[in-house]
């Protein structure tokens, strides 16, 4: 007995399709199960004939692709507390923390994710436990444990390896965990034993983790916070770049067009994660109010303005350059929460990119980063019926874009409203 | 982004129907003042006013009944309640598990159960849980933990994690387990379910039952013993356990017999009993629907008809207990076997099947069953100076125990709790199979 197939058309005044600059006026999609098969305007639309779809009708409204958000860490604690600090939680705590960001990423219209580095097994604990139904999530695209050197960024999360052996012991450990990709930290970062001016892994190293994923048909994201780790991961054959900041080893700026040049050439993505410090700012902002701040805080508000600047210039001129800027939250890192991935996207369009761009760097484009884009990232027929419906027009108001009425998830409307 | 709305400090509930857990009616034209999370008083509507100066939410709840949260007095949240057994659960890993716990507690608290005790988990879930709980990462009712159930090796539960042997072994679990922050101590004083254990006969000697009660009561904290043979409650009366669960009069060799002396015992020395009937009732249940779905068996309805008789007995037992004067409270035991969190009122009313009368089986779910698991000075009654975990009702469970499951809203610690679409909750209803 086959089991009947559920129809769903649905209407609005726009359809966004994220394949172009422009929005369909008036109108439709059909869905059978949790596929795309029709998209086009309302009077096109056919109903195989003998059946009934369920209609939704959406006035001065627009329907998206749902959006992917490349870069997420789902364990993290939106408090501002380091990672270091995260990482002393105890693995029930932090499967409990991701199920309740994963849900609320979900509920804000985001319907695919990236996990840029958990501890130990935490995120494939979540992935089996979606699942089998015990709790609602975006797609889950996962690496489980990043890639780290000893005392490297993220290393607390579970591995840090030494030489190419080791590398490729890592890499195939977490193949057979169900990895969907492989992250590497190949500077420092916010850890506090690592150098973020720095690289880490040596080219050695890079190389074979990177060989050994492609081995497998997966994909590498590299962290790098400053200029030699870009380089390094370059000479690698890395997929996609996290962060991509500009910095020389004393902690300067400084635009390299020939790295840009390099990105642009070998395809790679880059993911800015442009908003996070704002998040820090303004939390550190209020915090000044009502107490004092250490150090290590008020140096981050006073360089706040002056580093935000030259990091919207540098990824204008990346933009310029040619280089493929892809939308990652890189939340809850710091004080970034989940849920809010459309402050990242807004800040895309603050480099430069039209609205439509800006959508598509945080649809299809950041789907193309994740090898997910034969799925999701754009409507079209034989895709995932993965929607977001909002309020307006985002297109040309692109604030438009926080305005969530409905989420689609593989065809199903989610009750955004089911705290079960 | 609109900022939060701060709770305020002080709300008046106006009700026209308040069960408060200590008088055997409902009362009339009332009002409560909650200050915090804290009910600061309680009285006829012209009396109560928040202090002079001070800015009140007014909720009039004059249509509504109002009664506190509900307390169940038993409760499994590792578990799926979907008939799978704790040997097949105990496979999961720990995270899954708490993912499932965090659920379950979701589910309790929206159904109107503010405070659970939890009668065994696997390792540390539940403590974990109860952690995360506590810094408001999650929400969930107040919980009574055990930690892990005391079983003997291969006895029931025993895969929770904590198996001893002698009277060693288990004052030292009494003591590791009271270290990880357990309330209470839950004791399997037979086998059970647990594919390595009988449940027809004992678990522990009497001299290891007598070594972990004493050492529990030592810190000031209850017992309770899984009892499904009547060898194991005599044992665990005794030896001075506090409650006795599930309590199954049961020879050895399978047959039922009532147990008078045991019985007496119990009533005179106050134990506390915790039937558990409709734990039986959703096996029963669970069978019918799959019955429905599959050919006419033989067997299958042989052995629904002996699941039935059982059922009868087990509630015949469970008034004469009430006949000799025990103390008899809701405890769940959900999700265990094919109950499921969220429905705790089958319990309810299972217990009316037993005898218990209206007043009587709605204290067994609330005050009766707060002094049972020892959080009485905290809740289980509406009165000044308790916790404000108060539940509100379309109707007055007075009128048709059935209005227990027309949940209006739930406050817990003075504050309502956002329960969601009704379609989210409506899910959480298991009902009984068609005929």
């Amino acid at each position: 007995m086959t089991k009947k197939k559920e129809f769903k058309l649905i209407k609005s005044s726009r359809v966004f399709d994220s394949k172009g600059d422009v929005s369909l006026e008036n109108g439709a999609l059909l869905i059978e199960d949790d596929e795309v098969v029709q998209v086009g305007y309302q009077k096109d639309i056919k109903v195989p004939e003998g059946a009934i779809a369920t209609e939704y009708n959406y006035e001065d409204a627009t329907v998206l692709p749902g959006l992917v958000d490349c870069h997420v860490h789902l364990i993290g604690i939106p408090d501002g507390r380091a990672g270091d600090e995260t990482a002393v939680e105890s693995d029930e705590v932090l499967t409990l923390q991701a199920a309740k960001n994963a849900r609320v990423h979900l509920y804000s219209g985001v319907t695919t994710i990236r996990d840029c580095g958990a501890k130990n097994k935490t995120t494939f604990m979540l992935k089996e436990a979606v699942k089998m139904g015990i709790t609602p999530a975006p797609r889950m695209i996962i690496c489980g444990r990043p890639l780290a050197i000893i005392g490297g960024h993220l290393s607390y999360f579970g591995i840090q390896a030494t030489g190419a052996d080791e590398c490729i012991a890592n890499v195939r450990q977490l193949m057979k965990e169900g990895a969907d990709f492989i992250k590497i930290t190949a500077t420092g970062g916010s850890t506090r034993t690592s150098y973020p001016f720095l690289p880490s892994f040596n080219v050695d190293e890079l190389t074979a983790i990177i060989d050994e994923t492609h081995k497998f048909g997966k994909h590498t994201v590299a962290h790098c916070a400053s200029s030699q780790g870009m380089i390094n991961v370059l000479d690698s054959g890395i997929d996609t770049i996290v962060h991509g900041y500009y910095k020389e080893p004393d902690g300067s700026y400084l635009y390299r067009p020939e790295i840009s040049e390099r990105l642009v050439k070998q395809n790679v993505y880059v993911n800015p994660t442009l908003h996070q410090g704002t998040e820090t700012y303004d939390a550190l902002t209020s915090k000044a109010q009502v107490q004092t701040l250490t150090d290590l805080e008020k140096d981050k508000i006073n360089t706040f303005k002056s580093n935000r600047e030259v990091s919207i210039e540098n990824i204008s001129r990346m933009r310029e350059d040619g280089v493929n800027l892809v939308c990652g939250s890189d939340s809850a890192w710091n004080h970034y929460k989940m849920g809010e991935f459309q402050k990242e996207i807004l800040t895309h369009v603050e480099v430069g990119m039209s609205a439509a761009e800006a959508i598509r760097s945080a649809t299809i484009e950041s789907a193309r980063s994740c090898k997910v884009d034969n799925i999701v990232g754009t409507l079209e027929p034989g895709k995932q019926a993965d929607l977001l419906v909002v309020k307006g027009n985002p297109v040309k108001n692109i604030s438009d874009i926080f305005n969530v009425v409905d989420v689609f998830q593989a065809g199903s409307l989610v009750d955004r409203d089911n705290f079960i | 982004m609109h900022a939060k709305k701060k709770d305020s400090q002080f709300k008046i509930i106006l009700c026209n129907n308040i069960i408060d857990g200590v008088s055997n009616t409902p009362i009339k034209n009332n009002a409560v003042l909650i200050d915090g999370s804290k009910i600061s008083d309680i009285g006829p509507r012209h009396e109560i006013k928040q202090p002079m100066g001070a800015d009140a939410e007014v909720y009039d709840f004059s249509n509504s009944t109002v009664m506190p949260g509900m307390v169940d007095a038993h409760t499994h949240h590792n578990g799926f309640g979907d008939g799978r057994l704790g040997d097949e659960l105990v496979k999961l890993p720990d995270e899954i598990l708490v993912l499932n716990s965090a659920r379950n507690a979701r589910k309790s608290l929206f159904s109107g159960v503010t405070t659970i005790r939890e009668n065994g988990p696997k390792n540390k879930t539940m403590l974990e849980l109860r952690k995360n709980i506590v810094r408001g990462d999650q929400i969930g009712p107040r919980m009574m933990l055990c930690g892990r159930p005391i079983s003997i090796i291969g006895g029931h539960m025993g895969y929770f994690g904590s198996q001893v042997t002698g009277e060693i072994q288990s004052r030292a679990m009494v003591r590791q387990l009271i270290k990880e922050g357990a309330d209470y101590i839950k004791i399997t004083a037979t086998g059970g379910s647990t594919i390595t254990s009988d449940p027809l006969r004992p678990a522990f000697n009497l001299d290891e039952l007598k070594a972990i009660t004493e050492e529990a009561h030592k810190f000031n904290k209850l017992t309770a013993a899984h009892c499904t043979s009547t060898e194991g409650i005599r044992l665990s009366v005794e030896a001075d356990v506090d409650m006795i669960i599930h309590s199954v009069f049961k020879e050895p060799n399978g047959d039922n017999r009532f147990d008078n002396k045991t019985a007496e015992l119990m009533a005179s020395k106050g134990v506390y009993v915790n039937p558990t009937l409709h734990v039986f009732r959703s096996q029963i249940w669970a069978k019918q629907k799959s019955m429905a779905d599959k050919p006419e068996n033989k067997e299958d309805i042989l052995a629904l008809d002996i699941e039935k008789k059982e059922f009868e007995r087990r509630v015949d037992d469970v008034n004469k207990l009430i006949e000799f004067g025990a103390k008899v409270i809701t405890g769940s035991d959900s999700s265990w076997g094919d109950y499921q969190l969220g429905n705790t009122v089958y319990e309810v009313e299972c217990l009316e099947l037993a005898g218990l009368s209206r007043s009587k089986s709605i204290k067994s779910v609330t005050s009766e069953s707060a002094v049972s698991i020892g959080v009485d000075q905290f809740v289980g009654t509406l009165e000044k100076g308790k916790e404000a975990d108060i539940l509100v009702l379309e109707k007055d469970p007075y009128d048709d125990i059935d209005n227990l499951w027309r949940v209006q809203d739930v406050f817990l610690r003075g504050t309502i709790i956002k329960r969601g679409s009704s379609d989210s909750i409506n899910l959480m209803r298991q009902f009984p199979p068609r005929n």
